[in-house]
Formats: C-alpha cells, sequence, structure tokens
C-alpha cells in the first residue's frame, strides 16, 4: 500500500525543520527503524526513521527546504501501514507550539512506546569517538557556527564534507578557498536563538498546560558511591560507570513500578506506557538541552545503560540524532552533576507527566541512628502531572527511587 | 614523545569526543569544566581517549589529574616518562 511519509513533531519545541538530506533514493528498501531522512530543527541534524518496511516510491521535498510539521516528503510502498503512522495529517489550524507539541499524533502509539520491540534499537557505540557512517555528511557544531559567521552555506558544507566530520579548521580552510557573498549568513537564523526560542516554546506550553507539583527527598548517597568506587577500580577506564547512570537506573526500575508516572498526556487522558524509556536532559554546549531517551532503561544491566547513554551524549553533542529518540521518551531525568546546584527544581516535558531532578552530591550533616553524622546526599526532585497523580503517590515514588539507591548491587 | 607532539594529540582526542568545541580557543591552563561546560561524561570520555591515544592505563583515582590541557600533557609525560 502506498502511503504519504511526512515529517514527524519531534517534540513539544518543533514546527518545522530543514530538510538536509535524503538517505534513501526512489526504489530503495527501507525497514522499520532505518533512517530515511535527515532534518535540522533548532536542536540539531535528526535522523527521522522509517515506521514501516518497504519502500521508497519517490521524494517530493528538495533538500535545503524547510517545511513545516506534517508535511508530505515522500511517498513510500510499505507491507502493514499502520493507521496513524507517519500519514498523520498536519494540524493547519492548530498554533506552531501546539501543533509541534503532539508527537504521539504523528507517530503509531504502540510503536512510539516500544521502538526496540519492532525491530532495530539504535546501536550501542561502546567507543566514545564519534564514528561518520557511509553517506552521512557530518558538520560538529563548532564548526557550523563558525561556518555561519564565514557566510558558508549549508549546501557547500554538506558537498564538502563527503562523508567525513568537518571541524572549524576544515570550514576555515573552506572559506579561504571560495569567494563568499555573506548572504547565506545574513539568510541563516542564528541557531542558539531558535534553540532558546524551542526551549521557551515547549517550557511554556508546559507551564501553561501541566498543573505541577514539586516534591523534594534527601537521599543518602554514600552506598552508592561507594559501590561505584569499588566498580570502577575493579574495570578498565572505558568500562566505568558515573554517578547518573546509576541515579537512571534507579529511576527507571522505580518508574516501572508506578505507572502514574510513566507514559504520556494526549487528548485529555492519561496513557500509561508499557516500557521504560528514560529521557535524560543533555546540556549542550552552544547553549541549550535537549532530552531523547535511553530506550527501556529499566531492562537494561548498568553496563548497557552506561554505553547507550555515552553513545547518546556522543552524538547529541556532534549534532546528531534519531527520531525515535525524541518521540519515545516516557519519564525524564534531568541531572545537574558534581559543579551543580543542591536541588533542581524540574519541568515536566509534555506530553509526559514526570520529570526527576538531581542536584550535586554534598557532604551533608544528617541525624542517621539517632546521631549526627557527614553523608553525601543527593537531593532529588520530582515534578508531576496532577491530573494524574498527587503528593502522597509522588512521595511514594520518590522513596522507591531513594530506597533502590540504598542498594546498589541490585540496580 | 615531545611536549608539542602530546599536546596535539590530547587537542585531536578532545575535539573527537567533544565536536562542539573550537580547539583554538583552548586555554591550556584553564578547567576544562569552567571552559567547556565539562561533566562527569565528557571527563570519563576524555580519560578513555587519553588511556588509548598514549597506551596507558588510568586508575579511576588519576582521572582527577585530566581536568585541564596543561595537567592532562602533565599527566601523560609523567606516565611515559615512567614506562620508559
Amino acid at each position: 500500500m502506498r502511503i504519504e511519509f511526512r515529517l514527524p513533531s519531534l517534540g513539544a519545541d518543533m514546527d518545522s525543520a530543514l530538510l538536509t538530506a535524503w538517505l534513501k533514493k526512489p526504489g530503495d528498501p527501507i525497514a522499520h527503524g532505518e533512517p530515511i531522512v535527515t532534518v535540522e530543527t533548532a536542536k540539531g541534524l535528526i535522523d527521522v526513521e522509517a515506521y514501516e518496511n518497504g519502500r521508497v516510491v519517490d521524494l517530493i521535498v528538495e533538500p535545503g527546504t524547510t517545511v513545516p510539521v506534517g508535511a508530505v516528503l515522500a511517498h513510500l510502498e510499505v507491507e502493514h501501514p499502520s493507521p496513524t503512522a507517519a500519514s498523520a495529517p498536519p494540524r493547519p489550524d492548530a498554533t506552531p507550539a501546539v501543533a509541534a507539541a503532539q508527537p504521539s499524533e504523528a507517530l503509531p502509539p504502540r510503536e512510539a512506546f516500544l521502538p526496540s520491540e519492532a525491530g532495530k534499537p539504535p546501536p550501542s557505540t561502546p567507543s566514545a569517538t564519534p564514528r561518520p557512517s557511509a553517506g552521512h555528511p557530518r558538520v560538529s557544531p563548532a564548526a557550523r557556527r563558525r561556518a555561519q559567521e564565514l557566510g558558508l552555506s549549508q549546501d557547500l558544507l554538506e558537498q564538502s564534507a563527503a562523508g567525513a566530520i568537518l571541524h572549524v579548521a576544515d570550514v576555515e580552510q573552506l572559506a579561504a578557498t571560495r569567494a563568499v557573498t555573506g548572504s547565506a549568513a545574513a539568510a541563516a537564523p542564528d541557531p542558539r536563538i531558535a534553540m532558546r526560542a524551542a526551549i521557551g516554546a515547549a517550557m511554556a506550553r508546559a507551564k501553561r498546560e501541566i498543573p505541577h507539583y514539586y516534591l523534594g527527598q534527601a537521599v543518602d548517597f554514600g552506598a552508592a558511591r561507594d559501590w561505584l568506587a569499588r566498580y570502577n577500580a575493579g574495570v578498565p577506564v572505558q568500562d566505568r560507570l558515573i554517578e547518573a547512570v546509576l541515579i537512571a537506573k534507579a529511576v527507571a526500575l522505580a518508574a516501572a513500578r508506578f505507572e502514574g508516572f510513566n507514559g504520556r498526556f494526549s487528548d485529555g487522558r492519561f496513557e500509561p506506557a508499557t516500557a521504560v524509556h528514560a529521557g535524560v536532559a543533555i546540556a549542550l554546549r552552544g547553549g541549550g538541552l535537549v532530552a531523547p531517551a535511553v530506550l527501556d532503561a529499566d531492562r537494561k544491566d548498568l553496563p548497557t545503560l552506561m554505553r547507550d547513554f555515552s553513545a547518546l551524549v556522543t552524538r547529541v553533542r556532534a549534532g546528531r540524532m534519531r527520531s525515535g529518540e525524541f518521540a519515545a521518551a516516557t519519564i525524564t531525568l534531568t541531572s545537574l552533576g558534581a559543579d551543580g546546584a543542591d536541588v533542581l527544581y524540574p519541568i515536566i516535558n509534555p506530553p509526559q507527566v514526570a520529570i526527576v531532578g538531581a542536584g550535586a552530591v554534598r557532604e551533608q550533616a544528617v541525624v542517621r541512628d539517632g546521631q549526627l553524622a557527614i553523608r553525601p546526599t543527593l537531593t532529588l526532585a520530582l515534578a508531576a502531572d496532577h491530573r494524574v497523580t498527587d503528593g502522597r503517590a509522588g512521595s511514594r515514588f520518590l522513596r522507591a527511587i531513594a530506597e533502590l539507591l540504598q542498594h546498589p548491587d541490585t540496580l | 614523545m615531545q611536549t608539542a607532539e602530546i599536546q596535539a594529540k590530547l587537542l585531536d582526542r578532545l575535539t573527537r569526543i567533544a565536536p562542539d568545541i573550537d580547539p583554538r580557543r583552548i586555554v591550556a591552563d584553564q578547567d576544562f569544566r569552567d571552559q567547556f561546560d565539562f561533566d562527569s561524561m565528557d571527563a570519563l570520555h576524555f580519560a578513555v581517549a587519553v588511556s588509548e591515544a598514549f597506551g596507558i592505563p588510568i586508575p579511576d583515582s588519576d582521572t582527577g589529574q585530566l581536568t585541564s590541557l596543561q595537567k592532562a600533557v602533565d599527566f601523560v609525560q609523567a606516565r611515559l616518562a615512567s614506562k620508559a
């Protein structure tokens, strides 16, 4: 059956994207989970994946074109089309921020929740070094910024990259050998401004639509820290774990047990998820934040989770993401790291219904067994959706995470 | 191995693990965390890269010595000297 392949919404903060490259041509076979096209959004470059098996019939949109969410990009011949798949209709009547905030409408709900069951989970990359994949011209974010300053067009960069990663020096060399008109620089929007606008739109929508409640819980992090130190002392550097992975696993395990915190709210009701895809907030050095998901985080052991998380961070910071990772998250963890503030009060990423914020682990004076003691303490803050749960359920959820972190060997 | 060679190799690895860093703006003696918002994942990636690039083991207790380009150069130099 012939279907329209449309630009899906890849988060609450997206209303359009620039089509940068086709990864398939007419006649090419496609498999579920396979990237078909690369688009550039405020978040960076995202590979949009196929939802079904089949083949490409024709390509409608030329690279270099900016298209709205819902626009038909190509026609595909597929075996078993899902009713709401990439053929979801656009929403011309809605405001951009709201239209962009409905990823569940652009994706088959089951598959959006369980992408790894239906075919290809994103391969984990054991090495921290990003590898260019065949046919994917890549430009580092720093080089992209420099190219913009120098007025080099996107097309020129993509042609020059030819499968390799372009760095700042390559871009400058390119600029030196080209007569640059400067018109490209004038026409292209500043990606940092676009990123801030996208975050602003998504968070304003979250604050407007979601009745947040907030809870905080101090967690004794001594057992987790001791276990981590012992574990890391016994493995080579490439197999080491970081604190955030232990916290992510504890959140994922708790999310699997407490369904009111794991899922999405759409069309006026809560839809619990059957798997836990943990969104992880990743800060970008140029400014901004993205929160793609580590799939099936509750079912992965710590080394696997670490590898997947590590590969995700590397890819995202290199400006390369996959559409499935953005549509999939069922709950999010945001962690400030060692030099962050004590407490992070997070904002829910719609259409999810909960987010856990982790502050920096600090030595604090606490009462333990009736005595004053100095303990490494992690303060977790939960923001959850009052349309789905209330403070008592939230307290149980947070306590479950705290309890899991007392037994790191079982994570 | 000469200091310049070590530094060039470290810079190369640094921009590979963190392609969003402009290598020409690196201040050698400034902490990566202050300069580039390095987090624990970046620090670990850098330790892995240093270990692979120079073939030296990096115990967990030593990762705190790789917090700036200059410190990393000193660390690698010391390790290579003790290996030789």
